[in-house]
């Protein structure tokens, strides 16, 4: 399997003065996993992604990551003025692509993520998980070679969570894409992926390979797991 | 009758970075509300206060045309110190966007510049329009420097309001430089735009004596050098103990900003709510 991403000894301070958001990271995803970032608030994972993003550069260290990312927000990040179909078409049109290559693939997107019939609707006409498909669809549409989520799941109700969980499963089986996800909830993380990535205080304090079959939560070992990486959560 | 501030505050002691919410009339009855209500109760004021010192008997100094014609020469300043103040304004906002030094620099600076009273620089500026025999050139620049910085800082306050993932989001999407400010900035402070646009109209009309009647301002001027306008018809109607006739030139005036308010001001608000982010 090809690495994708590879993050060594990679340091980001925001300013000169502040204490470091990345102290001494060093991690790597290969192609078509699925990794998820937990840890406590300011931990540094959101940081990791802005940096695999090209957001933020990091201050020290060496990173490898692919030249074409997407990425995925908690609040979905559409632009409020714009049609359901032209948030997915944004960066389509930002790559100049024809009318017809971006009416077929944004409607290929919007038909993954269930939200076909909402092409002509606005963000404001949609609830929060469909904001979330949306935004989905949006990564998926300039067809990524890591798709990135940042607490995407965290503002929306355990019903819809829930749906969503099986919606990007059956997205990231689809597509066998590379997924890197931040999230603070340890069972989010454990239902979800290949890896789970634990973070503390700017770096990566350990890693947890996660081997249940899917659906997780009802397997008998699925709490044992979620057991094994709070223990060492609340360490 | 330019909507109701609800929140308005500052970001910065010091700095007047606005965060603008105008609550809209929603239903034709509360639109027809502020159309018809609001008005006649100003009007109504107005009345009053003119029955208070009746009109001086044989005064009778506007007619009709001559206040359409003063009310159309009033507009047509307001509205050429608008496209100019809107014009500039949006560039100068959009400077503060490039980056954080930039915005530390600037934005004292347009404070001090709101801060400076407009009417302060009336007389330097009649006597340099002056020169040309353009004294609308006067009028149209103080009701420009009065509105540009109200529409300035309403955008700049627009600009703080567009969420960190959003820009992120443009940012991953490719949007860069022109597009960038074209597909997110724009749009994204259209709001703040309306808004600082109805206060800065409004406040055009706040002076628009000052602008029109200019001949105090003017070394050893006369009521004929006035430029002819509504302000104008309201300080020679008053002066000449016209009371009837100020009350029908403010009752045209009144009618005129209502009016405007129901066709373009609320369909503007209403229209500026599909660019607003939760």
């Amino acid at each position: 399997m090809n690495t994708v991403i590879e993050f060594t000894n990679v340091v980001k301070r925001y300013t000169p003065e502040a204490k470091p958001a990345l102290r001494d990271v060093s991690f790597s995803v290969v192609e078509g996993e699925f990794v998820v970032l937990v840890g406590s608030s300011g931990c540094g994972k959101s940081t990791i992604l802005k940096i695999i993003a090209g957001l933020e550069e990091a201050s020290g260290g060496v990173v490898k990551k692919p030249a074409k990312v997407a990425m995925d927000f908690q609040s979905g990040a559409l632009f409020p003025w714009l049609s359901v179909f032209e948030n997915v078409a944004l960066g389509l049109r930002q790559e100049k692509k024809t009318e017809s290559e971006i009416r077929s693939i944004v409607e290929r997107e919007l038909r993954l993520t269930g939200m076909l019939a909402f092409h002509d609707k606005y963000p404001s006409d949609l609830s929060g998980g469909q904001r979330q498909r949306v935004g989905i669809a949006r990564a998926l549409a300039v067809d990524p070679a890591v798709l990135l989520l940042d607490e995407p799941f965290s503002a929306l109700d355990p019903k819809t969570t829930a749906e969503l969980h099986d919606d990007i499963l059956k997205i990231w089986h689809e597509t066998k894409k590379t997924i890197v996800m931040v999230s603070h909830l340890i069972e989010e993380a454990v239902s979800l992926a290949d890896r789970v990535v634990l973070m503390r205080e700017g770096v990566v304090d350990s890693e947890y390979p996660i081997a249940l079959p899917y659906p997780r939560r009802e397997s008998p070992d699925f709490h044992r797991d979620v057991m094994k990486i709070r223990k060492e959560f609340f360490r | 009758m330019h909507g109701t501030i609800g929140k308005m505050k500052h970001t910065k002691p010091g700095h007047h970075v606005h965060h603008f919410v105008i609550s809209y009339p929603v239903t034709m009855r509360e639109r027809v509300y502020t159309l018809i209500v609001g008005p006649l109760l100003v009007c109504l004021v107005v009345y009053l206060l003119v029955r208070l010192f009746p009109t001086v008997s044989g005064t009778q100094t506007v007619t009709l045309p001559v206040i359409i014609e003063a009310l159309v020469a009033t507009l047509l300043r307001i509205g050429v110190a608008y496209v100019f103040a809107a014009i500039i304004a949006v560039p100068l906002a959009l400077l503060v966007e490039v980056n954080r030094t930039v915005e530390s620099f600037l934005l004292p600076v347009f404070d001090v510049f709101e801060s400076i009273p407009n009417l302060a620089v009336l007389p330097i500026l009649l006597v340099f329009f002056m020169q040309f025999s353009f004294l609308d050139g006067a009028a149209v620049t103080i009701l420009f420097l009065n509105m540009v910085w109200t529409i300035v800082f309403a955008l700049v306050g627009g600009l703080k309001v567009i969420p960190q993932d959003v820009t992120f989001a443009a940012r991953i999407f490719g949007l860069h430089g022109f597009s960038y400010i074209r597909r997110l900035i724009l749009p994204g402070i259209f709001p703040q735009f309306v808004t600082g646009s109805i206060l800065a109209v409004a406040s055009a009309w706040n002076i628009i004596i000052v602008a029109e009647a200019i001949h105090a301002y003017i070394p050893n001027g006369i009521p004929s050098q006035d430029l002819f306008g509504i302000g104008t018809l309201l300080v020679s109607a008053s002066a000449q103990g016209d009371r009837t006739g100020y009350a029908i030139v403010f009752f045209a005036m009144v009618a005129t900003i209502a009016l405007f308010n129901f066709f373009v001001w609320q369909k503007l608000l209403n229209y500026a709510q599909h660019f607003r982010f939760d």
